[in-house]
């Protein structure tokens, strides 16, 4: 009976070649995005183990100072062999372009002073010895192409410029993990110079001193007493403390990149099994009558119940093992695409294998469970039944489940509406349309008969024939039509629902930063984005210019925030009071834009935190500098604006040179602009920009991130199509006969390729614009529940939507091509003949 | 002919189609035994119950009312694992069409019944039917490498190779030529003799029903007469009088 089941997988691989694609890209995605995740973590953490230092007293607060006299100390500490200090400064580093390159660390420390300890590694030319000469990290200069032996810009603290000859190339080995509030942080530089001669260029300022100890030196005293020495600015710590806090850093980053690409696998496995579920119910009805003819003379229901999950677990393991190879093959090439650095080696690849494997079979033996199911139920007379084609009962239940759960999502979501609702509304209500979606699903034969019935009566007027032979057979059986369509519904209602998330993210965005910044309003910006600031000579720079008449900064810092109801970390903006009101215009919603009078705070954080006007407020920089203030007035603003604004002279003097924007406009705002322009054209290291533009910039930020999610969703769809083929194949055999006779009174090859052609697009079309639906619908809940809008405040993302149909109108023809050859194919005689 | 203890065993056997006006009494209140090493055949018009009949005693379906016992078996009893342990072991099936598995050997085909209760099969059975249905230099072929006689005469070697108590057999000729039909009936009609199998058939052809012991006439799911010996011209004067009877 297995071989009966076998022989039978193998000849007809035509059947099977889809379901296996199905199975394949599901499992492909999957494995990459856990190979990526992995490989990057493991990449991430072999980097990062340096064994030579023994004690590191790294910087925890950017306003410490280390004086001569605290490293000479440091240095003659009993047990301590060997000191090195690791300085930083600002470096921007110009390309061959004249643009600044793009580097691992922001500017201003991504110049450092080179030292002989494991921390660089030259990988060509030599290290640098005098003033003139400096070597690069490769990966920067790889990416600025910029060669050794060639002159180089730097762009240096104080608007100074350096141009030094490159004399060599390193690779850069971290200690300690790249960002961590307690232990600190190691920035991988772009830049190094001979120690003397950054002392010069770069400044002194110490961010971290490695000590060498003696074998058999007891650390922890050796720790304590480098902590006494150094004040509450720096912090020591031992080498593997930092190695371990590495690790673990690795290993988050690794975990957050999972939990990013994992789902949207998921997505693409959920579709798969579809497809998957789908081809199994279609490969049971074709077979009735063999399961009946084996219930007859004596299979058990069991046996063919094992029968077919046998097939599955064929069926998987095959299509996990292809899918597999291709999700390692996808992985390799993806790699060096989202690592610039390069030389990322695949790693995990033994669990990825397994969990390939295991995934593959889970996916396919639970989908085609129900199959399997039904497939035991056939009774043994249906073998006695000439026509084996019966129509399958239409699930009533499954409709009336249906239905009831897209009335209670809507009432539910009705409920939850209100933009000022508690988060726990908002995950409701997120559940709620989960639940809407799964009720639609079942309701999509009942659907497809509803939508296609019409359109039978439509055709049957004026139309060819191909058309109304596709529609008749897409009508024929709105259960198969809607199982097909609901894969293609999945994947273009998850792009829809993104599709509105980010419109109406990408218009909020527009328009708070239209409603709080002037058109007249000039901003200077770090060109290197992120993190990047601006020092103090730039404002000063900025503020000589005769024609800027205003200027002011915003320095960005995360700070302690302890209020009424509580404590929490907030992003805090120190800028001059003249520029509320004159540069910057927030859109108060009650109280003053006076900074001298307290803070002023969105209205989305205050709605949060739960503060009102006149609450006192206390803002932690660092331990040394505390700032009470009170709630002076609240505005309008988006959560991705910086939300609570406080005078610049509250702030630590470091914070205050720090400056991540500058606005900047004068009595002719079109002279200001140009004035700037002229002034910072030699400047690479920053930006001018306009108002419309800051928003581009923003918006940009939003779609990158979007970007992503949407290249795994439309796998998603793709799945969908080869579900679409699938079905086609199965369709066409089942219908040999049908084909076959229409053959034969004198249906041309062309019309039975066209019929299939129409019939594969009359499915999608359906499947996509049912898909349409649910994801605007779905899309309103989420811009909702996270950006805290109307539901009827959604932003249509129609270039999304119209594109998402186009490609499934083009994939669908696409995908009609195969089965519909299949079936022009079909010889008259033979089809007939084949009772 | 002697009457003998009977293979299987019918009493009061009533089956119901549908409801209210779609509402079909298949059998009503059949009654009848079918003897061990006899043929029997099952004649009736469309619709007269015939093929239902089979289908109840053969623990394909089940009747609404009335008890079946085959041998020691009282089908009524068994679970659906017992029945279809049942069919596999102690029951034959040869249908009018689709009777193999088109993806197995003649000889995978015959042996079937072994394969899927896990048990080698019987080697002097298997041999035994083969070369009474002479299929010897088939077995390797393929059903869509066989003519239609050449599948008839697989299924009645499946049907026959585990020796069953009762072979049941629904309209077998029905996709023949004569010349094969002949052939195939002529099969049954030995393994009757020789073996002293019992076999039961439905048919509606007079000249098959002809190579039976006896013949039962069904019409309205009910037993209306009854034929030893029969002739085929013996028995198509009996159809054209009930016929007559009905209309």
């Amino acid at each position: 009976m297995l071989k009966a089941m076998i022989r039978d997988l193998v000849a007809h691989k035509s059947r099977v070649v889809m379901t296996l694609l199905a199975i394949a890209v599901g499992v492909a995605a999957m494995v990459a995005a856990w190979l990526i995740s992995d490989s990057t973590a493991t990449a991430l953490s072999a980097q990062r183990s340096r064994t030579d230092v023994g004690i590191a007293v790294q910087r925890i607060d950017s306003d410490a100072a280390l004086t001569v006299a605290q490293s000479k100390q440091l240095a003659d500490l009993p047990g301590v062999r060997g000191v090195s200090v690791v300085a930083v400064g600002r470096a921007g580093l110009v390309g061959a372009d004249g643009k600044l390159v793009p580097g691992e660390t922001v500017p201003e420390y991504a110049g450092t002073n080179w030292s002989r300890t494991s921390r660089f590694e030259l990988t060509e030319g030599r290290a640098p010895a005098k003033a003139g000469e400096v070597v690069l990290r490769d990966a920067e200069a790889a990416k600025g192409q910029l060669r050794v032996g060639t002159r180089v810009r730097i762009l240096l603290a104080d608007a100074k410029v350096d141009t030094p000859v490159v004399v060599g190339l390193f690779a850069y080995r971290s200690l300690g993990p790249r960002s961590d509030p307690q232990l600190g942080s190691d920035p991988v530089p772009a830049v190094a110079y001979d120690a003397r001669t950054a002392t010069k260029v770069l400044g002194d300022d110490v961010e971290r001193i490695e000590l060498t100890v003696v074998p058999g030196a007891d650390s922890t005293a050796l720790t304590a007493a480098a902590d006494r020495i150094t004040g509450p600015g720096f912090r020591a710590s031992t080498g593997e403390t930092l190695a371990a806090a590495s690790a673990r850093e690795a290993a988050d980053g690794a975990k957050d990149l999972r939990l990013a690409l994992l789902p949207a696998a998921a997505v693409a496995l959920l579709v798969g099994m579809f497809v998957i579920a789908n081809t199994f119910s279609i490969l049971v009805t074709q077979r009735t009558r063999q399961f009946a003819l084996l219930r007859a003379v004596g299979a058990y229901r069991r046996q063919i119940r094992f029968s077919t999950l046998v097939e599955a677990l064929l069926l998987g393991s095959a299509g996990g093992a292809v899918g597999v190879a291709c999700g390692i093959g996808l992985a390799a090439l993806l790699l060096p695409l989202m690592n610039s650095d390069g030389r990322i080696p695949l790693a995990g690849v033994p669990v990825a294998v397994l969990l390939g494997l295991g995934i593959g079979l889970l996916v396919t033996v639970t989908a085609a469970w129900s199959a399997a199911r039904r497939a035991a139920g056939i009774s043994p007379m249906a073998a006695l039944r000439l026509d084996h084609s019966t129509p399958r009962a239409q699930g009533r239940r499954q409709t009336i489940i249906g239905a009831v759960a897209v009335a209670v999502s809507v009432v539910v979501i009705g409920l939850t509406a209100s933009p000022s609702a508690e988060n726990a509304a908002r995950i409701v209500s997120l559940l709620a349309a989960l639940v809407g979606v799964v009720g639609v699903l079942l309701l999509a034969p009942v659907l497809a008969g509803f939508c296609l019935r019409p359109l039978l009566g439509l055709v049957a007027r004026r139309s060819s024939p191909a058309l109304r032979l596709a529609v008749r057979n897409a009508v024929r059986d709105p259960r198969r039509t809607a199982a097909t369509g609901t894969a293609i519904t999945i994947g273009l209602a998850l792009i829809c629902a993104l599709g509105v998330l980010s419109a109406t993210l990408l218009s909020l965005v527009g328009s708070t930063v239209r409603e709080n910044v002037p058109a007249a309003t000039t901003i200077v910006q770090p060109a290197a984005g992120g993190e990047a600031v601006l020092d103090a000579s730039t404002l000063e720079l900025v503020r000589r210019l005769p024609e800027v008449s205003t200027a002011a900064g915003s320095r960005d810092v995360v700070a302690d925030i302890s209020y009424r109801g509580g404590q929490t970390v907030r992003r805090v903006s120190a800028i001059e009071p003249h520029a509320l009101g004159t540069v910057f215009t927030p859109d108060l919603v009650s109280g003053v834009a006076d900074l001298r009078q307290g803070a002023v705070v969105s209205k989305n954080q205050a709605d949060m935190l739960g503060l009102r006007l006149g609450d006192e407020l206390t803002v932690t920089f660092d331990p040394a500098h505390q700032v009470v203030t009170k709630v002076a007035g609240i505005y309008d603003a988006t959560e991705l604006q910086a939300a609570i604004f406080v005078d610049v002279a509250a702030v630590p003097e470091r914070t205050r040179s720090r400056l991540s924007l500058i606005y900047a406009t004068g009595p002719d705002p079109v002279a200001a602009k140009a004035a700037l322009d002229r002034t910072f054209a030699v400047r690479p290291d920053v930006e001018v920009i306009d108002r419309d533009a800051l928003v581009t910039r923003l918006q940009d930020v939003q779609r990158v991130g979007f970007a992503v999610l949407y290249a795994m969703f439309a796998v998603a769809v793709i799945i969908a199509v080869f579900g679409v083929v699938n079905t086609l194949i199965l369709s066409v055999t089942e219908r040999t006969r049908e084909i076959g006779i229409a053959r034969a009174v004198g249906a041309g090859t062309d019309l039975i390729r066209r019929s299939i052609a129409w019939e594969s697009l009359v499915i999608s079309t359906f499947g996509a614009v049912l898909g349409v639906f649910v994801g605007l619908g779905v899309g309103a809940v989420l811009q909702h529940a996270m950006l805290g809008q109307h539901l009827a405040d959604l932003t249509v993302p129609w270039l999304v939507i119209v594109l998402g149909l186009v490609g499934v109108i083009i994939a669908a023809t696409a995908a009609a091509a195969w089965p519909a050859a299949r079936a022009a194919r079909t010889d008259p005689l033979r089809a007939i003949a084949s009772g | 002919m002697p009457t003998r203890t009977p293979a299987v065993q019918a009493t009061a056997l009533t089956k119901i189609y549908g409801t209210g006006d779609a509402r079909v009494i298949a059998l009503d209140g059949v009654t009848v035994d079918f003897h061990r090493g006899q043929f029997t055949a099952i004649m009736g018009p469309s619709g007269s119950g015939k093929s239902t009949l089979m289908h109840c005693v053969a623990g394909l379906d089940r009747p609404d009312l009335g008890a079946i016992r085959i041998g020691d078996a009282e089908l009524g009893e068994l679970s659906d694992d017992q029945l279809t342990a049942l069919r596999r072991d102690r029951v034959g099936f040869i249908f009018q069409a689709f009777n193999l598995l088109p993806t197995l050997t003649a000889l995978e085909n015959i042996t079937l019944p072994f394969d899927l209760a896990g048990r080698p099969p019987d080697q002097t059975a298997v041999d035994r039917v083969v070369d009474v249905v002479r299929l010897r230099d088939r077995l390797g072929h393929r059903p869509s490498q066989l003519s239609g006689g050449q599948q008839q005469r697989v299924a009645v070697a499946r049907a026959l190779v585990t020796n069953p108590e009762v072979v049941f057999a629904d309209e077998p000729t029905g996709s023949l030529d004569s010349a094969a039909s002949t052939e195939l009936l002529g099969f049954l009609r030995r393994c009757v003799d020789e073996f002293e199998q019992t076999v039961v058939m439905v048919t509606h052809e007079p000249s098959a029903a002809a190579f039976a012991d006896r013949v039962l006439f069904l019409t309205d799911g009910r037993l209306v007469d009854e034929l030893t010996a029969p002739t085929a011209d013996r028995v198509l004067d009996l159809m054209k009088s009930l016929e007559k009877v009905t209309s």
